[in-house]
């Protein structure tokens, strides 16, 4: 807080300057003022404009029966044509409920996990202890799915999976379980894999936070007579909360990416009730049939929806008074 | 930003000339560095004249590959391409496909660049939608004798709608030798299991299974590990290796999703019909007798490879060349009793089995000239050199005393030392083999003096591999080659009809898919459920089933059969 502080003063002092001295002066006295600020923007701006904004001409495909090669010219155009096929049909909405379902386990699971074992690790004494934890726990974040997924698909197998034997001699199940034959279990694998894999990495953030609070006041709390456990839900949580608010708009507005290599690596026929992403539907339909019109139209559409989640993320954190995105 | 902004005030005295200046220069070189780059993608019209006299000056062209991935190569590093330009003065800088297919295909129509010559592979719809590839009529009539005469009855065939030869295909018809080797689609048998019931002769998919199950009983462990009587693959687009069984078993080759009527030439599917329901029920049927591997539906194609590898497995249904990984691992372990064997059960004892391709010509993938190529006519002349029957036997069989002999009577064939050699890969990428053996103009079946235009398909070069179990197996069922236990196939000049255009976005690859998510999720109910639940789960299935457009895709099938047909009487 007291550095947030100290940031805002910082910065509100040059720009009351500032504006003072130009005041009376024109626009064009401030851009030849600062022309060589604007100069050596200019390379980034066309960087920009190139690489971000030149290919929403693209976006254009969508409304075409699209043929790589022919001049634009000479593209049919069917106007909403992609975007029916997408809606009418009855795949589309089973592939978008999984990827709804899968990117809010992975969220709220993501969440919950992480910002707990950055408390829990904040509150070991023994740094060496806390340093290996921290090490097992995101060395999975470097491993690529390819291989993640073998593991995971290795310790769910029927004979030697190390989840149904533990199970079993646990007494837990009697037969072992075809985990992965199973649909109505995928969005759970998926969810603790996603844990599993990234619990580690996505801590480091929640880390870093904590380390900024000002110790002092965990010292007052304690001269006040607070409990560890008062000291994390009145002093850790609450400093963390325009981390965490920032991170969720971030993740809202990725809503619909829930990745595309687990749901793909781990998917088979059994499970493709409940494994079939969006991603995965496009690369089906859209990429592997050569259909791009069709590909690009969802790839619209995804758009659209994660900048309705986004500002309305943004929207209420402002109405909350909370920290924000923009 | 604000900061900043007052520290240069601050500094403005000091500082400004020397920051205008290289701030000028910065954007100058930006300008620069632009411009190059739109020039450089704009001049894509490179067409040079074409040399008609000069024949054996030095000349490159770049020839790139998509159909499979190897170390890219200058052609004259191997022994068959210095062949060449020796005979020509032409060397070729061949590049292969790393990475995807359609993307790589994409860029080069996009960028409207492409190398000299190109094989598109399955891309070749999206090349000659761009109108990449040169017309080849004229190249050919002016320059080209011996590929006239090596694609001779085709070449009607090949024109497209306009009139015109955009692509040579791969394996032009000469005469017809079956592989004596399964290569394509079989019941395979583990050997112990026919051994210990002294070598019986089974045809229907009731005895096959009969068998594996009384071997089960009797020996539920492998190796420690619980013996698995059948099991399937199902991976992603691989999933046709068990949605194929039903046409074999009523006695159809692998004309893909659809039997073609051998006299009305109406092509049908079969997803929806009898013939898939009664494979379908004998699965649930062996499931229910603890005979089909649970994991089947779950594996990917490593994990089923592996599988088969490790000798737990009674029998499968495949196709040789997705499983020859496996069983060539079984082979180099030793243990002949492990091995399989390849048999062409059908459903009924009166059924003739057609599991061996009848003589097919797939006329939709190819190598064509594109429309960057700098001098179109050295290579037409190029592939008119490949064209002779001698180069092409360079390009199969080799060097005569090297890779292959000849007998007394003319037959070729190899040593033991020469097959070992001949297979190694090493030895293949030297020679040239594996670059020159495929993916160019080549022919296909028996040379004029009678030998097979591919050593694999020369009795003699077969039989001098086999091992001696082979030989015992074989002798067992009277049979000389693996092929021989398969009856010979029809003539199906459509064959294989799979290999139809279809186009893309169309109702019809539309049906494709969507058929084959269907299946994929309606399969393993329909197989692993109790059977008391089959009659059920099938009836939603095929509800299921005619929902999708199969109409769109028969009619397209059946046009293009009979288009075959019609061409093949001329």
């Amino acid at each position: 807080m007291e550095i947030e502080k100290h940031i805002k003063t910082v910065t509100t002092a040059p720009v009351a300057v500032e504006s003072n001295l130009s005041k009376p002066k024109s626009i064009w006295k401030k851009i030849v003022q600062q022309k060589t600020l604007i100069f050596m923007s200019f390379p980034f701006l066309i960087w920009l404009f190139i690489f971000k904004y030149l290919p929403l001409w693209g976006w254009t495909i969508a409304f075409q029966d699209y043929r790589p090669g022919l001049p634009f010219s000479e593209q049919e155009w069917v106007g909403w044509k992609h975007f029916r096929f997408l809606f009418q049909d009855e795949a589309f909405f089973r592939v978008l409920r999984n990827t709804l379902a899968m990117s809010i386990i992975n969220l709220v699971l993501g969440f919950v996990t992480a910002i707990t074992l950055a408390i829990l690790l904040n509150e070991l004494r023994n740094g060496k202890f806390k340093r290996i934890v921290q090490t097992i726990s995101y060395m999975p974040h470097f491993l690529s799915w390819v291989v993640a997924a073998s593991i995971i698909s290795y310790a769910l197998s029927l004979e030697n999976g190390i989840v149904n034997i533990v199970l079993q001699k646990l007494n837990v199940i009697d037969e072992p379980i075809l985990w992965l034959g199973v649909g109505e279990y995928f969005w759970g694998i998926i969810g603790v894999s996603e844990v599993w894999k990234n619990l580690g990495w996505n801590t480091i953030i929640y880390l870093a936070a904590i380390a900024m609070i000002d110790p002092e006041q965990y010292e007052a709390a304690e001269i006040d007579g607070a409990s560890r456990l008062q000291r994390i839900f009145y002093i850790t949580l609450p400093s963390l909360k325009p981390t965490i608010v920032i991170l969720l708009i971030m993740n809202l507005g990725n809503i619909l990416e829930t990745g595309f290599e687990p749901q793909y690596l781990l998917g088979n026929p059994m499970n493709l009730d409940y494994s079939e992403n969006l991603d995965i539907f496009v690369l089906k339909y859209g990429i592997a049939m050569g259909n791009f019109a069709l590909a690009t139209a969802a790839g619209i559409f995804k758009t659209v929806v994660s900048f309705i989640f986004l500002f309305s993320a943004n929207y209420i954190a402002k109405r909350l008074g909370q920290a924000r995105l923009f | 930003m604000c900061n900043g902004q007052l520290m240069i005030k601050g500094g403005r005295g000091v500082r400004t000339a020397r920051k205008k200046t290289w701030g000028i220069v910065f954007l100058c070189l930006m300008m620069i560095v632009a411009l190059a780059g739109c020039k450089e993608s704009a001049s894509v019209d490179n067409k040079g004249n074409p040399s008609a006299a000069d024949d054996k000056k030095p000349f490159t062209f770049t020839y790139f590959n998509a159909g499979t991935s190897k170390k890219n190569i200058e052609a004259n590093q191997t022994k068959i391409g210095k062949i060449f330009e020796e005979q020509t003065g032409v060397n070729v800088k061949m590049e292969f496909l790393v990475g995807d297919i359609n993307t790589k295909i994409g860029t080069m129509i996009a960028s409207g660049q492409y190398p000299d010559v190109l094989v598109p592979d399955i891309a070749i719809d999206k090349v000659l939608d761009a109108k990449a590839f040169i017309p080849l009529n004229d190249l050919i009539d002016k320059h080209a004798p011996n590929l006239k005469k090596l694609y001779g009855p085709y070449l009607e065939q090949l024109k497209a709608k306009d009139g015109n030869i955009y692509f040579l295909p791969f394996g032009v018809n000469h005469g017809y030798i079956p592989n004596p080797d399964i290569d394509q689609g079989a019941f395979w048998i583990q050997r112990r299991v026919l051994k210990e019931s002294g070598y019986p002769k089974i045809k229907t998919l009731d005895e096959y299974f009969d068998l594996i199950a009384k071997y089960k009983e009797k020996h539920p462990e492998t190796d420690g590990k619980p013996t698995i009587g059948f099991t399937a693959l199902t991976y992603d687009w691989r999933f046709f290796v068990i949605s194929n069984p039903p046409a074999h078993l009523a006695g159809y080759p692998n004309d893909g999703e659809v039997i073609v009527d051998m006299k009305t030439h109406e092509a049908k599917v079969y997803g929806n019909g009898e013939y898939t329901k009664r494979w379908l029920k004998k699965l649930n049927e062996i499931n229910a007798a603890g005979l089909f591997d649970k994991e089947a539906f779950v594996a990917n194609y490593d994990e089923y490879l592996a599988k088969i590898a490790s000798g737990r497995v009674l029998g499968f249904f495949d196709y040789g060349w997705q499983v020859n990984q496996a069983l060539n691992s079984l082979l180099q372990a030793g243990n002949d009793d492990l091995r399989y064997m390849p048999l062409p059960i059908v459903f009924d004892k009166n059924i003739k089995d057609q599991y061996i391709d009848p003589p097919s010509f797939a006329s939709n993938r190819g190598i064509g000239i594109t429309v960057s190529a700098k001098d179109p006519v050295r290579i037409i002349k190029y592939f008119d050199n490949m064209a002779k029957e001698e180069n092409q036997k360079l390009m199969t069989w080799g060097i005569k005393g090297e890779t292959y002999e000849v007998d007394e009577k003319g037959r070729f064939y190899r040593t033991p030392e020469q097959i070992k050699k001949t297979s190694d890969e090493q030895f293949r990428e030297q020679f040239g083999f594996s670059y020159f053996e495929w993916y160019w103009p080549r022919g296909n079946g028996l040379f004029s003096d009678g030998n097979a235009w591919e050593p694999r398909r020369q009795p003699e070069v077969a039989q001098a591999s086999y091992t001696e179990g082979d030989k015992q197996i074989l002798a067992a069922y009277g049979a000389k080659v693996f092929s021989d236990l398969f009856a010979k196939p029809d003539e199906r000049p459509w064959y294989p009809a799979w290999s139809a255009p279809i186009k893309q976005g169309s109702p019809a690859q539309i049906y494709q898919q969507k058929k084959q998510d269907l299946q994929r999720k309606y399969f393993p109910k329909l197989v692993l459920d109790p059977p008391s639940k089959f009659d059920k789960n099938w009836k939603e299935y095929v509800k299921e089933y005619n929902k999708l457009d199969i109409k769109a895709f028969e009619d397209e099938i059946t046009k293009y059969v009979k288009m075959k047909v019609e061409q093949s009487k001329k």
